[in-house]
């Protein structure tokens, strides 16, 4: 029997059966740049600062609990307490994303779902300091470097 | 004289350039093919950005060989050096002087059409058409092709043996040892499943090998399958190709023989490898597997096939020749050096000589 599966091939031709198989599967590459690929729906990526959607003011009401809880100390809340109303306004808001580990501890503390941690996962910059977000970055999004023809424009 | 110069020159040139031009294409689409096909067999996609799923690649690859800087070592032998692509590519081109891509009355009927726009004399176009050396779909046919494929084929393997040798430069080196002792085993065995198509078909002319399938109403590979198994496992290991590819080796020789190439020589190595490619599954094609005929080419009940035209029929026998010749290196590893050599010497020779004593005895016995 060995010698009958040695010389009609046997294991060899199993073998081509197996990759012929293989060849005609679904490819489980990505063509990433040119195709997002599709993330569970509680991925914490890219941090956002909410605003109003209808007033289009902040949600933000600088109780600094986001601050206060983030365990690699990287949120920075500025405030200033309105001398009419006597409620405290949001100054500056800051986020370093280099340092962030994405626990989503912010998000969960916000009272007002105010800070977010969005699905955008692209957060490579040339720089440390480029890295550091400030509050216009944060409701408008970041300072994105496009990769592609229009790069030097 | 214009007839002479016509069937002599004109047209064998015509021939010639349209046949390097299509060669020099599919082995530019067969690399694309290999990277493909070695893709999908790893659950891959290869090539997809130069153009649409990586269709102009070759193109690119080409450029930029093209471009790239030509080195030669310093301590090389340069004129050696400079030569050995050159050697390895010619062989492999010419060995499609005499590969009959379609029946001798080919071109009978576009030439007839062709040369009735520039000759009036009806009798001259007709003396023309008929001449199976202006009209078959072959550059030449001579009596010893069969030979002629198998000397020029060895040169072939001195180019290789020449570049490692003239590289100085110890990878190179091995792998031309290698690659000469592999030749010269698998040469023989190559050589001697041939005699056994050749006792069948008695006859050294590829096209004649041909017509004589279509006049014994049978393809060869019916009567010789040993020969057939073996021709096809010596074609690899003489083409270089997975599971025999000891010569480049790029896991243990980083790339043996062509190591200290680069740019426009190292493609010329690699157009040789890829051509030889061609070539074996060409002769395959036309040594066992009826060249330009349709499957079983006398019985009617397939006569419907008959509006392929045999050019097809044989393009298409070879393509699937290079999809198992890629299929197979996607599939298995590669041998050790000594099993190699007993593979050849111990069990492919041996029984090759078989295959030809009993195809000898069963034709004195029979016929």
């Amino acid at each position: 029997m060995d010698f009958l599966r040695r010389i009609f091939f046997v294991d060899i031709l199993k073998g081509l059966a197996l990759t012929f198989k293989y060849t005609y599967r679904k490819v489980y590459t990505e063509q990433y740049p040119l195709e997002k690929p599709k993330l569970a729906g509680r991925y914490k990526g890219a941090p956002r600062l909410n605003n109003d959607p209808v007033t289009g003011e902040t949600l933000c009401i600088a109780c600094d609990l986001c601050a206060e809880i983030c365990p690699e100390d990287l949120i920075v809340v500025g405030s200033q307490r309105d001398p009419e109303s006597r409620k405290k306004v949001l100054t500056h808001y800051t986020f370093d994303t280099s340092r962030c580990l994405f626990c989503g501890l912010c998000q969960e503390v916000c009272p007002t779902n105010a800070i977010e941690l969005t699905q955008d996962f692209e957060l490579a910059a040339y720089d440390r300091r480029s890295m550091v977000w400030d509050r216009k970055q944060l409701e408008n999004g970041w300072d994105r470097i496009h990769f592609g023809k229009d790069y030097h424009k | 004289m214009i007839e002479i110069l016509l069937i002599y020159a004109i047209i064998p040139l015509i021939k010639i350039g349209v046949i390097v031009l299509f060669l020099s294409g599919a082995i530019a689409y067969l690399t694309l093919l290999e990277r493909k096909l070695i893709a999908h067999i790893q659950v891959r996609l290869g090539p997809m950005r130069v153009g649409w799923h990586g269709l102009l690649q070759p193109i690119a690859d080409g450029l930029k060989f093209l471009l790239k800087e030509d080195i030669v070592p310093t301590k090389a032998d340069a004129l050696i050096f400079t030569i050995a692509p050159a050697i390895s590519l010619l062989p492999a081109f010419l060995v499609f002087a005499v590969v009959p891509f379609g029946p001798p009355d080919m071109f009978e009927g576009p030439l007839r059409w062709i040369l009735g726009w520039f000759i009036d004399d009806t009798a001259t176009i007709t003396r023309i058409a008929e001449n199976a050396i202006a009209s078959g779909g072959y550059v030449t046919d001579i009596n010893i092709a069969l030979l002629f494929v198998l000397s020029v084929s060895s040169v072939g393997i001195l180019g290789v043996i020449l570049g490692g040798w003239a590289s100085n430069s110890k990878f190179p080196l091995l792998g031309a040892l290698r690659s000469s002792a592999q030749m010269v085993s698998y040469e023989v065995a190559l050589g001697f499943a041939i005699i056994g198509v050749l006792l069948v078909a008695g006859s050294l002319s590829l096209v004649e090998i041909v017509q004589n399938q279509q006049q014994q109403q049978v393809w060869y590979i019916f009567y010789q399958p040993v020969a057939f198994v073996l021709f096809f496992i010596c074609g690899l290991a003489e083409t270089n190709r997975l599971p025999f590819d000891l010569p480049e080796a790029e896991t243990e020789l980083v790339g043996g023989f062509h190591t200290e190439y680069s740019g426009f020589r190292f493609s010329l190595f690699f157009l040789a490898e890829y051509a030889n490619m061609i070539a074996v599954s060409a002769l395959g094609v036309i040594l066992f597997l009826g060249g330009w005929l349709r499957p079983f080419p006398n019985s009617d009940w397939l006569s419907f096939l008959d509006f392929i035209p045999g050019v097809l029929w044989f393009l298409g026998k070879v393509f699937v020749f290079l999809y198992v010749f890629i299929w197979l290196r996607g599939t298995l590893p590669r041998f050790r050096f000594d099993q190699l050599m007993q593979y050849g010497w111990k069990i492919f020779l041996p029984v090759a000589l078989g295959n030809v004593i009993v195809t000898a005895g069963v034709l004195l016995a029979f016929l």
